[in-house]
């Protein structure tokens, strides 16, 4: 790369690389931190205004005060140590990762035009709080431009990398692409062979698998290729970096179901993380006309960081999860009970592309095994089973601060929930479509919303309360 | 996005509706002197001019009022395709007189036809009926469903009957053609006239529904969501095309079920509420509807439900129920079932409820 500079280049380059050399680490960083904090995107709220010996000057700019801070966090590592390995603890590092890899990701055809914000692991938990850690300096972004988007939705939701593509990111036009292939080879192979098999008995699970996969793969591409070139209008979030250990819920749901009587719930709920444990609880109480649905069970984390420990990971992980489910329908004069398992996986888009960091596609897939017991004389002794398969595209809300939380378009396979499948010409195959969303807006309340369109409409919005967890 | 999910979801949450409510002008209309209407909508009416009259049955008896006017003609002709071979017609003015009818040679089978003088001015009740339709005795008749793309080969199906005098009609679980066509349902009986000796009486299933939401199907077949009583045994063919019943439907199949709580009662329907493939979800859209339906047809006495959809041939029990698919017509036919194309001989008699039902395999 050097050799093919000119002469007056490449000693400036010597030049340039020498100075870095001599310079002292701490100084190399500071100088990348203060290049990117003349960034539009740091003055913003996230960056703390406290340094770690009090609050930063009167008048001091933020972005200041956090080069002072970080200063301060790496002139306290110990002397003698191992000057690069601490500093690759400190956020500032974070900082000059992103400045150096922005220099990468200077707007060039078919690089990445965004670099990922990884975690920042602030050095000593003890000098700042948890929910509010400082934030990675966001690196140059592109702006953000119309025709990228509206292209992006037509006819971009058929040609998947075509927003991306337009926006001058090449990068991520090609993975798009290649995930939209791939999407569509696997719906064509799956289909293709249940059509031909008449969806088959013996061949329908491998095959239904497949085709699922497909259509996920398909789906998650067309709205990454829309946030790709949305994403440039806003900060993108982050995971969180801690979660607390309990969460109470308390809330309303209406459904809109021509098929049952009842619409108006008491939604409750509860969440206990523990270090790779995950208990939940729901429970849908329609106080008038009784329909009642109570689902226990939990996660236990395979793959990833737990979510009382997030820090340090780009909010990937993979869940063994596991649920019982007890549904009485009075007015409809039964109630199902049943078990049900199944893998459940989040993955971090900026691993795809950088310009999709700050998003996040997550599968399920289960498997739900169900008896229904029936009023007056009628004996059923049927167990019935189910696919059970979701697929969503996400963003996490919040970059550090109190704000913690995600939102995600989503499809649901079930056919056992409250929003039922769609009813649609081709029977009812198809599931239901959702957005929801989890945020906790302050270290103890939060909010929940989601909205559900399948055979029928459902909305849920609860308030959260969060017990416990570090300060 | 929630105002979006929910304009798209409304649309999916009654889909049935407008066919429920197109159901209600089944076996209606007006013209050449003559307003005419058929009792719970059993037959449709294909024309209606002066002096002539051709119904098409989608059961084996049934009913209709015929009002003149004071210039209508007096001769008509009264033409039932699709009706049982040896099904008669009785013309009575309201009131008392019954009118002299004169059975016209048959060329086919269940095509039928009469002359029947009718009084301009007067309100006269039709019934078209074989002689025993009001008998107790067992009898038997044909489960079928799911056609579609193989209605040129379905002539195979109906010589395979033909070996069998004993069976009176064919149920009919929907998808009788592949997209709903009038092109195909049109095809589809003059296939039936040809080859078949019994006539069929039908739901309709989700292809059907592919052309103008089942327009077609209304005018040449009839209603999608009906019953009727043959030998004192009631069937009842609802249209759960879309994977649910609509709740206009729903609330005609309580009315239903409640008439027949003591007696032999048949449920078919084209989609089936469980699929007892439970991986596969070829049933209804929502379980807890599903479950709900097969438990009131079970507090209700349902003897039998028939379902198609699925291409193939299963037996199993909803709620206790027992439960057929035979979706052996010749659409895309499930590999590795070792079936085939077929159909279902049903044996039942009002007294003894369900008695036997046999598979019949045609390949």
């Amino acid at each position: 790369m050097v050799s093919e500079l000119p002469p007056r280049s490449r000693r400036a380059w010597l030049m340039f690389m020498w100075v870095l050399i001599a310079l002292p680490p701490t100084a190399r960083a500071q100088s990348a931190f203060e290049l990117l904090a003349r960034g539009p995107e740091l003055g913003g709220l996230d960056v703390p205004r406290a340094t770690a010996d009090g609050v930063a000057g009167e008048g001091t700019p933020p972005a200041l005060a956090s080069t002072a801070l970080f200063a301060a966090s790496e002139v306290t590592a110990a002397p003698g140590s191992d000057s690069r390995a601490s500093a690759s603890d400190a956020p500032v590092l974070g900082g000059a990762d992103v400045a150096s890899s922005a220099g990468e990701s200077a707007p060039l055809s078919g690089a990445p035009s965004v670099m990922p914000a990884p975690h920042p692991a602030p050095p000593g938990a003890d000098v700042l709080s948890p929910g509010q850690a400082p934030l990675p300096p966001l690196a140059p972004r592109p702006s953000f431009q119309v025709m990228p988007v509206a292209a992006s939705v037509l006819p971009g939701l058929l040609f998947h990398g075509l927003g991306p593509w337009l926006a001058g990111d090449g990068h991520t036009a090609k993975r798009l692409f290649a995930l939209e292939g791939t999407g569509l080879g696997l719906i064509g192979l799956g289909l293709v062979p249940i059509a031909l098999t008449g969806a088959s008995r013996r061949t329908i699970a491998p095959l239904y698998a497949v085709t699922l996969a497909g259509v996920s793969t398909f789906g998650i591409s067309a709205l990454a290729n829309l946030y790709a070139v949305t994403s440039p209008a806003f900060d993108p979030g982050m995971p969180p970096l801690t979660l607390p250990p309990l969460e109470l819920e308390l809330g309303y749901q209406y459904v809109n179901d021509p098929a049952f009587d009842y619409s108006h719930f008491v939604s409750l709920g509860a969440q206990a993380r523990f270090e790779s444990l995950r208990l939940e609880g729901t429970a849908r109480i329609a106080p008038g006309e009784g329909n009642t649905q109570v689902r226990l069970g939990g996660g236990y984390r395979l793959l990833g960081n737990p979510e009382r420990a997030l820090r340090g990971s780009d909010g990937s992980w993979l869940d063994a999860e596991a649920f019982g489910l007890f549904h009485r329908f009075p007015t409809e004069g039964f109630t199902v009970a049943g078990a049900e398992v199944g893998l459940r996986g989040r993955y971090a888009m900026v691993r795809v592309s950088p310009a999709l960091a700050g998003s996040f596609a997550e599968v399920s897939l289960g498997a739900s095994f169900q008896g229904y017991s029936y009023m007056g004389a009628v004996d059923d002794g049927n167990l019935h089973d189910q696919l059970l398969f979701t697929f969503g595209y996400g963003v996490w809300l919040g970059r550090g601060g109190p704000v913690r939380g995600d939102a995600m378009l989503y499809y649901d396979h079930r056919k056992d929930g409250f929003a039922g499948g769609s009813r649609s010409r081709a029977g009812g195959v198809v599931g239901s479509f959702g957005l929801r969303g989890r945020a906790l807006l302050t270290e103890d309340w939060g909010v929940a919303a989601d909205v559900q369109a399948g055979g029928a409409i459902v909305g849920r919005l609860s308030l959260i309360y969060a017990v416990g967890g570090e300060p | 996005m929630g105002a979006v999910l929910a304009l798209l979801a409304s649309g999916c949450m009654r889909p049935a509706e407008n066919r429920a409510v197109r159901d209600s002008k089944v076996g209606r209309a007006d013209s050449g002197g003559m307003s005419l209407e058929v009792e719970d909508g059993l037959a449709a009416v294909r024309s209606l001019a002066a002096g002539e009259l051709t119904l098409w049955g989608n059961a084996p008896a049934f009913t209709a009022r015929a009002t003149l006017s004071g210039d209508a003609r007096s001769d008509w002709l009264v033409t039932v395709r699709n009706a049982m071979p040896d099904a008669e017609l009785v013309a009575q003015v309201e009131g008392g007189e019954v009118l002299a009818v004169e059975a016209l040679p048959q060329a086919l089978p269940t095509v039928k036809a009469w002359r029947v003088g009718l009084p301009a001015g007067a309100k006269v009740r039709f019934t078209v009926a074989p002689p025993d339709w009001q008998a107790r005795e067992p009898f038997r008749f044909v489960s079928l469903a799911d056609v579609q793309e193989a209605l040129p080969r379905v002539g195979d199906i109906y010589a395979r009957m033909r070996q069998d005098d004993s069976v009176r009609f064919i149920l009919f679980s929907g998808d009788l053609t592949e997209t709903g066509s009038q092109e195909e349902l049109l095809e589809f009986q003059s296939r039936l006239e040809a080859g078949s000796r019994i006539p069929l009486y039908a739901t309709l299933g989700n292809h059907e529904t592919f052309s103008n939401d089942a327009e077609a199907y209304s005018a040449l077949v009839g209603r999608g969501s009906q019953s009727f009583v043959f030998r004192n045994v009631r069937f009842s063919v609802v249209d759960s095309s879309n994977g649910t019943l609509d709740p206009v439907v729903e609330e005609q199949l309580e009315g239903w079920l409640a008439a027949s709580r003591d007696g032999a009662h048949v449920v078919s329907m084209h989609v089936p509420p469980q699929d007892p493939v439970g991986l596969r979800g070829g049933g209804f859209a929502n379980r807890a509807e599903s479950a709900g339906l097969v438990g009131k047809m079970a507090r209700e006495g349902v003897d039998l439900t028939l379902y198609g959809h699925i291409h193939s041939y299963y037996s199993f029990t909803n709620a206790g129920i027992p439960a057929f698919i035979s979706g052996g017509g010749g659409a895309i036919p499930e590999t590795f079932d070792g079936v085939g194309r077929h159909y279902l001989v049903v044996d039942i008699g009002a007294d003894d409820g369900l008695r036997e039902v046999s598979l019949v395999r045609v390949d």
